[in-house]
């Protein structure tokens, strides 16, 4: 946990609080977590029961377009893809099948599509946004809370977007007042929900 | 005679040999695993030939090491079958479990989980309930266990080790009434244990279910079973044939004052009743047979001799 700014868990049991905090950082490492967090503040108390874990992520990588992983040739009324890494490949077929109608996409080998569609600009095609990790990170991002949370905690409220994140989870109903917990919570490190 | 659980590790090479001096002797064999080139008998040894069986595994590079649970059934209650719980801590304990010669069952409660809505079911309480000692693995928190451990031990009458994060002392201040072991400081956690600290901890538990067994053997001692479960595994391995035919690791699970019979209940319950043991006793005389809440499997329990007045 050195890479993460702020790590805190406050626990009214000290040993619980302990083994929580050795749980969260196998946790988050094992999902390769640790560099996408700024700061974590989690907060357990046994007695009512309840878990909040608030914090704050990196900038995270942007969208991933066409252009990055593929190039673009127009000629005549064909738009020719050719696919350097196949990551996205599926995800951008899927879009491309969605745009223009499997008709108009070819894929003559693994590496190649070809769009025989008229009047495309290749320009457009080649800001062809195709995938976006944030949603993706933040959905792990809220997996691995699930996993560091005391098991049994089955009433659960999660938010996450502008680099800030948050779960909350119990046995039983949540408190009323749970926003003033979390606003407090981020306040322990120096930030605004 | 005095039987001593042991394991014995050799080469492939002559280990009928071993085989047949462990059985000459009137010794048992409990389970076999051929690994390779290397063969692992988990056996129970009369105590005065130990030496002479050591002296003449020597050539065979085979060694004889003393393992306390071979002969034994432990359930591993876990309170859930998650990833919270699973594979570490439950897995490990489990596995370490089995290295020292228990045959270990993991049992994952349904609901085992929370504090409040924790609870345990009559299938569960009575799979428990038909192992030799039951190792409860509970979370890191004093409160929820303090409020939980009641709801889970439940109807439970065989021997429990409890296993948590807080300290023992801790453990035996918040468990009331007390339970038969306590091992701190291992609760939750989400890593495998290979540091020594961890080991030592995991020889702690095996520490710990070694002395409560002990002193269950004790109590056994003074009213013993009229036939040893060992002696009645080997009587069912060699009048059964379709015992051969079963898949599982241990078809005929060794218990203490017992066995666990992996046959259909339906079909072969007279079957086993009627296997005679000794001229005119059978095994219907000296043992309750009975269907196992595990699958459809047997349980045999031994009477004891105050009970039967038969000693074969």
């Amino acid at each position: 946990m050195e890479s993460v700014e702020y790590f805190e868990v406050e626990c009214p049991e000290e040993t619980g609080g302990a083994y929580y905090s050795r749980i969260a950082d196998v946790v988050l490492l094992d999902h390769n977590l640790i560099r996408v967090i700024k700061k974590l503040h989690i907060f357990i108390d046994p007695g009512v029961p309840i878990f909040i874990a608030v914090g704050v992520t990196r900038k995270l990588p942007g969208v991933v377009r066409l252009r990055d992983f593929a190039e673009v040739n127009a000629t005549g009324q064909k738009i020719i893809i050719s696919i350097g890494d196949e990551t996205h490949l599926a995800a951008l077929l899927q879009i491309l099948w969605g745009r223009y109608g499997k008709e108009a996409v070819e894929q003559p080998d693994r590496f190649t599509i070809v769009l025989s569609d008229e009047g495309q600009e290749s320009g457009d095609i080649e800001d062809l946004p195709v995938f976006d990790p944030t949603e993706s990170i933040y959905k792990d991002l809220i997996y691995a809370l699930m996993v560091i949370q005391p098991e049994g905690f089955k009433v659960r409220r999660q938010w996450y977007g502008k680099e800030k994140f948050y779960l909350v989870a119990s046995e039983d109903t949540l408190p009323e007042n749970i926003e003033d917990l979390i606003r407090e919570k981020f306040a322990l490190m120096g930030e605004r929900l | 005679m005095n039987l001593v659980p042991v394991t014995y590790r050799g080469g492939i090479y002559r280990h009928d040999e071993i085989i047949d001096l462990i059985e000459d002797l009137g010794g048992y064999i409990i389970q076999k695993h051929v690994l390779a080139q290397e063969v692992v008998l988990q056996a129970l040894l009369p105590k005065e030939d130990i030496a002479l069986i050591a002296a003449i595994a020597k050539p065979l590079t085979g060694e004889i090491t003393p393992s306390p649970l071979v002969g034994t059934e432990i359930a591993v209650v876990t309170m859930s079958l998650e990833i919270h719980h699973l594979p570490h801590a439950s897995c490990d304990v489990a596995e370490y479990i089995r290295r020292f010669g228990a045959k270990t069952n993991m049992v994952g409660l349904a609901r085992g989980f929370g504090k409040r809505i924790a609870q345990m079911n009559d299938e569960e309480r009575d799979v428990i309930n038909e192992h030799d000692l039951a190792v409860y693995l509970l979370g890191d928190f004093e409160t929820c266990i303090q409020q939980k451990f009641p709801v889970l031990r439940r109807g439970i009458e065989v021997p429990i080790v409890v296993c948590a994060g807080p300290s023992r002392e801790t453990l035996q201040r918040i468990i009331d009434p007390p339970v038969d072991g306590y091992v701190g400081n291992v609760g939750r956690f989400m890593h495998r244990t290979k540091e020594s600290e961890e080991l030592t901890k995991l020889d702690e538990v095996v520490e710990e279910i070694t002395n409560v067994l002990d002193r269950k053997r004790e109590e056994i001692a003074k009213d013993p079973p009229s036939v040893s479960p060992a002696r009645l595994m080997d009587v069912i391995n060699e009048q059964v044939d379709e015992i051969h035919e079963v898949l599982s690791p241990t078809p005929v699970t060794v218990q203490m004052t017992g066995l666990r019979v992996k046959l259909p209940y339906d079909t072969f319950a007279r079957v086993l009743r009627d296997i005679p043991i000794e001229e005119g006793i059978t095994i219907g005389e000296i043992a309750d047979i009975v269907p196992s809440r595990m699958r459809d499997y047997i349980l045999m329990r031994v009477r004891p001799f105050s009970e039967t007045n038969i000693m074969v």
